[in-house]
């Protein structure tokens, strides 16, 4: 972690805190995960790590019953919901479709933001991994993103990128998402994907689904647009086994 | 005395409003919020005539009614919280004194007038007294009206100092403070509010033609109490002393004391507020309260003419209520709370406090007071408006709250499984239909472990020839629970392209839940 954080950073981690779920039932980020990394952070020497989410179903209920809230404040960090003034309009010089779009404020202002997301299902976008989970600190509508997804995803994504994407895939939700609700959906794999490239974050979990790059829309358009760092067909990543 | 009554005037006021602030996720009380609303009187007589047994749901009630008989009405002086804000607004607007507002004494009669239609519609199976019960009116008043308004008042006003960058830390803390304790919740946007409104300012302004006007003519409540304490054991006695100067006749707030003999007092009408005892000269202090066990008797003031005009009124009510058109159209928009009885039980033992819509606002936000469509009994009845909020899967609070039980209290278990509608796609309006494009958020966001909200991949042939798949999305009717997520979720500007309506609800009575 020292090597993303540098000391007296304002940091913001950004997990998955969508869903009015509990967290075996994979709709959220582990919140034991979170609490980890929240804690590195600070050792690393962060000043300040900022915790957030705008979610899905009612705020506290999902800040409440995912277990974040809980394991985020005790580990450290400023847990808060979303304030509505808090919505900022950036450009998007580079959008296809979006020319502009509203964004977190204070997101916008972190010196460095790592990304969790937690490795799901999703029908629209095949899967909901570290690209979709930036969703999460998007203002406007939306549901009017939902079509033409892929295209008007990475046009806001592109600007936002984060310091470093860590994919909770310790349990992942292979059906039924990205709500999920049913423990039989869950598989459990007790595995982390980190990178300091959301694209090769992304690309390496598409991987856990067995899927082909071609059927995710979002991660081909990523790559179409070079927003990776590295060349993915030549990139070296070490698996680390943990052990059990 | 008198600063004992104000003391608990305020007590029972603050604790009524603590009450409905504590109604809200978490709902973790030890104190049911709705248990204020248990107190009203008239609560037990509806209850008998609906069921023909008292619960003991209502045991609150009881309790006033039993001291009532003893005391008389000291529930209206002591502890009504709508008494309390009438007794404020009268300070306010400076009521006249009894020697201006006695011509309305004719007017007594009212109240009882409305209570008796209540009784005998009740016995007809149409409850309307629940517009009229003071606490449900009070509780329907915090929850349209002062509670959302005050809410964005200060939301808006910490906000736009907050920008003031001085301001900002301090601003922000006390930010934080205001979205723990008064609203961790998004602002509640209420429909009605404006008629809700109306009944509550016309009742405090009445204020400025009589004190305690809205208890003294029209409560149905302080009628039926009155009715009780006519042989009340706790009399005022006024002794061989007395000057007889008047002030306490002028002054009584309910015009209890008759012009022409201070002596005796309506024990119909007396709240007992003790002005009466501090008002009189600190010389003579002719006034002294006791107990008898041979009280005088207060009769009550209805003629018989009165009673029998009364009761042709409430039989021309009746027939007006049951040949209201019963339009289909309107019918399926009136989605009930997960939980409900069925449609007219529902309607009869709701006394549109709000309650659930109140604990609504703190998390989905689909309940709404409704408007009337067909029948005056839709008037304030809660209805989920999916469109504006939807019912949030894993919340039962509303049938955690509901006072008279309308709404039965669901297991989280039992409510995920209780369907309140159905979902309908409209395809002219949803975007994979209309447009042959994804979206399917509906699909997304739909709640259930195996989603209601299903998709067919099918090809779509674009005008040049060359083919493209799109995720056309259906529901499953087995699978769905009508809670709306789809509809509030929907993108498609103003009238969604998925809806919910009454179709495959299910209603329960209390047998079904063992």
């Amino acid at each position: 972690m020292e090597r993303f954080i540098s000391r007296g950073d304002h940091v913001v981690v950004k997990p998955n805190i969508g869903w009015a779920r509990a967290p075996e039932l994979a709709a959220n980020t582990n919140p034991d995960l979170v609490a980890e990394v929240i804690r590195s952070c600070l050792k690393a020497g962060a000043k300040v790590v900022k915790v957030f989410d705008r979610t899905c179903n009612d705020p506290r209920r999902c800040y409440n019953l995912s277990g974040i809230e809980e394991s985020a404040t005790s580990a450290g960090a400023e847990v808060r919901q979303i304030r509505r003034n808090m919505f900022t309009p950036i450009k998007l010089p580079e959008g296809k479709l979006l020319k502009e779009w509203e964004i977190y404020k204070e997101y916008l202002e972190a010196d460095k933001i790592i990304n969790i997301p937690i490795a799901k299902h999703h029908s629209l976008s095949r899967v909901s991994l570290g690209a979709k989970n930036l969703m999460g600190v998007m203002g406007g509508n939306r549901g009017s993103l939902h079509t033409d997804f892929d295209q008007k995803l990475i046009d806001i994504c592109s600007e936002i990128l984060p310091t470093l994407t860590i994919i909770d895939a310790y349990r992942i939700l292979v059906r039924n998402g990205p709500t999920g609700g049913n423990p039989a959906d869950v598989k459990i794999q007790k595995s982390l994907i980190a990178s300091d490239c959301i694209v090769t974050a992304d690309y390496l979990a598409m991987d856990l689904f067995s899927l082909p790059l071609h059927q995710v829309g979002h991660i081909q358009e990523m790559l179409n647009r070079s927003l990776n760092k590295y060349d993915l067909s030549r990139f070296n990543y070490m698996q680390i086994d943990l052990g059990s | 005395m008198v600063r004992l009554r104000r003391i608990t005037q305020i007590v029972f006021l603050v604790f009524f409003i603590i009450l409905f602030l504590k109604a809200r996720y978490p709902y973790n009380n030890t104190l049911s919020s709705d248990l204020f609303l248990r107190f009203s009187p008239l609560i037990p007589i509806f209850d008998f005539i609906d069921n023909f047994s008292f619960s003991w749901l209502f045991w609150p009630a009881i309790v006033i009614i039993i001291l009532t008989i003893f005391l008389g009405r000291f529930f209206c002086g002591w502890i009504c919280p709508l008494g309390t804000v009438i007794d404020l607004s009268g300070k306010i607007i400076k009521s006249p004194s009894n020697t201006s507002s006695n011509k309305f004494d004719r007017l007594r009669y009212l109240k009882f007038a409305i209570l008796i239609v209540a009784i005998i519609l009740a016995f007809f199976s149409y409850n309307l007294w629940g517009y009229f019960d003071p606490l449900s009116i009070f509780n329907r008043v915090l929850t349209a009206l002062i509670y959302p308004v005050g809410t964005l008042i200060t939301e808006n006003l910490l906000l736009y100092t907050s920008e003031i960058s001085a301001l900002e830390d301090p601003v922000y803390w006390l930010y934080d403070i205001f979205k723990e304790f008064i609203m961790p919740e998004k602002q509640a946007f209420v429909q009605q509010v404006f008629w809700i409104t109306l009944l509550f300012v016309i009742i405090l302004g009445l204020e400025k033609l009589s004190r305690r006007f809205w208890c003294r003519y029209l409560c149905p409540a302080g009628a039926w109490l009155g009715f009780l304490s006519q042989f009340r054991f706790y009399e005022r006695i006024v002794g061989e002393v007395c000057p007889a100067c008047d002030k306490c006749q002028v002054e009584c707030k309910m015009n209890a004391i008759p012009e022409d003999d201070v002596a005796h007092t309506s024990k119909i009408e007396c709240i007992e507020c003790f002005n009466c005892g501090s008002l009189c000269p600190p010389k003579k202090s002719a006034i002294t309260y006791r107990w008898r066990w041979k009280p005088y008797h207060t009769a009550v003031d209805v003629n018989r003419r009165q009673f029998i005009t009364t009761s042709a009124a409430s039989f021309i009510t009746l027939g007006m209520l049951s040949i209201g058109l019963k339009d289909r159209k309107n019918k399926e928009k009136r989605i009930r709370p997960p939980g409900s009885l069925p449609e007219e039980d529902f309607l009869n033992t709701c006394i549109r406090c709000l309650q659930c819509v109140r604990i609504c606002q703190s998390n989905g936000q689909c309940l709404q007071p409704d408007s009337i469509h067909d029948s005056v009994m839709e008037l304030w009845a809660p209805v989920a408006h999916m469109r504006e909020g939807y019912c949030e899967y894993t919340c039962n609070l509303c049938g955690l709250v509901c006072p008279t039980e309308a709404i039965l209290t669901l297991s989280l278990k039992e409510k995920k499984k209780t369907p309140m509608g159905l979902a309908y796609f409209n395809k002219n309006l949803c975007l994979p239909f209309a447009q042959n494009v994804d979206c399917i958020v509906c699909e997304e966001h739909c709640p259930t472990p195996d989603k209601a909200i299903k998709f067919d991949l099918k090809d779509f042939i674009l005008p040049d020839g060359s083919m493209k798949k799109v995720k056309y999305p259906y529901v499953v009717k087995e699978l769905c629970i009508g809670c709306g997520i789809c509809e509030y979720k929907c993108p498609v500007p103003g009238e969604p392209g998925i809806f919910v309506n009454t179709d495959n609800q299910r209603r329960l009575i209390k047998t079904d839940l063992a």
